[in-house]
């Protein structure tokens, strides 16, 4: 099991009580890049904030261990966390200009990142900066190194914030919906980036995102997320191809293909996303689903292994096939 | 960025220029100062030939064009009961007034803005509340009551310090406290807002996930923004105290503007009241003009390409 990067188990964030993150676990390997998949709300972001123990004010780490390279970051004093923020592991957001201080120039904010860690000169840390951004695609370095955030695009920021994240080289790269603000043409620039970066470096990404077109393009695996809490971890061209989560099934299913009969209709899933405080014992999904039976609203399924590397929590994931014949 | 500072010219001329026609009817319309400086007993003759003298037989409209052709040679004219050339007394009070107001500006700054940011950073605490209370005494209490309580407490009771007049810098104190209470109040609740704001921004989150401690990222990144509103206020705040001091001058006898004001108004001398509301006028736009352009220095967005 060496080649487990980080294992987070049972993950739980409270927020005034609730648990909108409950019981979230799933492992990363080497070099892997992970995505972690749902809609707005469904608790993804709070994970990811929560491997980092960053959690807003109002939301608590209420229970589960995140290990990363065999330490447990949960149970770690805060000055040890704070040694491995940007050391370790890095995150990079959704929204990269309002990411960087505006008064501060994006070099000042490289080199605070290279130095806070290695206690370096500032003339190191600064080579080191114009390095990183060689490194991210950003020309004239030099220059660019004295610019302020507000004089540089949205993409040119995001780049700057990837420079940031891998200056100290973590072994694991978080990856917030960092393309979900900028143009399309620059997503996929950013994407291709943070995957060349990390392969060069032999990091990992955990990339957070609603955008299965980010999941083609960048991710080994998938874990889907449902109303704080993971419904399917597969394989990327497995879960596309075969999924065994109604939710799962159904999110593919409304996604506009180019390959569909024309003026078709798109798919739609009923319903809404329950808020926490209609929760009920069982399945989360069970009130949306298709194919909900009496014990679906009795017992919340267990994350239960259904292949090779292939995990799904359903009562009836043997059927879910089913969902994917075109309507007739 | 000079386009902007050229407006910004203008309208302060036009502000200057507003007060100054204000305050010259509004002294006018006082009543006629002549009755004042004839001597008890003075025939009409006697009184009408100091009127036609000190030329306010004129219309009113005539003395006014009259006020602002001297004005604009840089004569504001000579005290009517003193005699002397009006600027001549003013810079006689100026340093009391610019003594006082920066012992207050000193009090306002450094206890509001520790204060606010301190607010801010451990919002919800103990420590917060016990400086909410002082924050809020210092905001609602009125200065001539502040001023007389510091003034029997200090003064009085304890005799530590002087309880009026201006010698030294013991002197200064009492009045200084009386005096920047209320901007201290106003610098603690800016840089609390302007704090609280910052440090909920994505900016602040970054920071911390590159590994800075809560306290650096407010030293290196939060104070920084959070200054470019409180260093407005500032600016104006120092107006404020160099203007307002009336009624803190008064109850210290501070022999200062605000106090030559009061003692002017009383004796209907209005030449000296209008040299004096020019003056704190001009300076409070000038220091409104000072304000942006530390904004600007203070915000390479505006410094770059305003």
């Amino acid at each position: 099991m060496s080649d487990v990067l980080l294992a987070v188990e049972n993950l739980t964030v409270d927020i005034g009580g609730t648990a909108v993150v409950d019981g979230v676990s799933f492992a990363m390997r080497r070099g892997e890049v992970l995505a972690l998949v749902g809609e707005s709300g469904c608790g993804k972001s709070l994970t990811a904030m929560a491997l980092l123990r960053l959690l807003p004010p109002a939301a608590r780490l209420a229970a589960g261990r995140v290990v990363l390279e065999g330490q447990d970051l949960a149970a770690l004093p805060e000055r040890a966390m704070r040694r491995l923020r940007g050391e370790a592991l890095s995150i990079i957001f959704q929204e990269p200009t309002a990411s960087l201080d505006p008064l501060a120039t994006v070099g000042s904010q490289i080199v605070e990142a290279y130095r806070v860690h290695r206690g370096v000169t500032r003339a190191e840390a600064r080579r080191a900066a114009r390095d990183m951004l060689d490194a991210v695609g950003i020309p004239d370095a030099e220059r660019r190194l004295e610019q302020y955030p507000f004089e540089l695009s949205g993409g040119m920021c995001q780049r700057i914030m990837i420079a940031i994240a891998l200056v100290c080289g973590p072994s694991l790269l978080v990856a917030d919906e960092p393309t979900t603000a900028l143009d399309v043409t620059i997503q996929a620039q950013i994407l291709d980036l943070m995957r060349k970066l990390v392969a060069e470096r032999g990091a990992s990404i955990l990339i957070i995102t609603h955008d299965m077109g980010v999941v083609a393009d960048i991710a080994d695996r998938v874990a889907v997320m449902y109303a704080g809490r993971v419904v399917e971890v597969a394989p990327v061209a497995e879960l596309f191809a075969s999924p065994r989560h109604p939710y799962t099934a159904l999110l593919l299913a409304s996604v506009p293909r180019l390959d569909a009969t024309p003026k078709a209709q798109l798919a739609t899933i009923e319903g809404r996303v329950p808020s926490p405080d209609e929760f009920g014992v069982g399945c989360r999904f069970a009130g949306r689903c298709p194919l909900a039976v009496q014990r679906c609203h009795e017992a919340p399924p267990a994350l239960a292994d259904i292949g090779r590397d292939h995990a799904a929590a359903c009562w009836r994931s043997a059927d879910v096939a089913r969902l994917m014949e075109p309507a007739s | 960025m000079a386009g902007y500072a050229f407006w910004r010219l203008v309208q302060a001329a036009i502000a200057v220029f507003g007060v100054m026609t204000i305050v010259f009817v509004i002294m006018r319309l006082a009543g006629d100062p002549t009755l004042l400086l004839v001597p008890e007993g003075a025939t009409r003759e006697h009184i009408e030939a100091l009127r036609h003298e000190l030329g306010f037989d004129r219309p009113i409209a005539v003395q006014y064009v009259a006020y602002l052709a001297d004005v604009l040679r840089l004569d504001f004219g000579q005290s009517v009961v003193q005699r002397l050339p009006a600027t001549a007394i003013l810079a006689s009070r100026l340093p009391y007034t610019l003594e006082l107001a920066l012992g207050a500006s000193a009090i306002a700054l450094l206890v509001g803005i520790p204060a606010g940011v301190a607010m801010a950073v451990w919002r919800g605490g103990a420590l917060e509340r016990l400086l909410a209370t002082f924050v809020v005494t210092g905001q609602s209490m009125p200065t001539f009551l502040s001023g007389i309580l510091l003034i029997l407490v200090f003064g009085v009771l304890l005799g530590w310090l002087p309880t009026s007049g201006s010698g030294g810098l013991s002197s200064l104190v009492l009045p200084s406290i009386a005096l920047g209470a209320l901007s201290m109040a106003t610098f603690a609740r800016m840089a609390r807002i302007a704090v609280v704001d910052e440090l909920s921004k994505d900016y602040v989150r970054a920071a911390r996930a590159r590994g800075l401690s809560q306290g650096a990222v407010v030293v290196r990144h939060v104070l920084r923004n959070a200054a470019v509103p409180v260093v407005t206020i500032a600016a104006l705040e120092f107006g404020n105290l160099l203007a307002g001091a009336v009624i803190v001058e008064t109850v210290f006898a501070w022999p200062g503007i605000g106090q030559l004001a009061i003692q002017s108004i009383q004796s209907r001398d209005f030449v000296v009241v209008q040299v004096v509301v020019l003056f704190v006028s001009v300076i409070y736009v000038a220091m409104s003009l000072l304000a942006d352009l530390a904004y600007a220095w203070l915000d390479p967005r505006i410094r770059l390409h305003g």
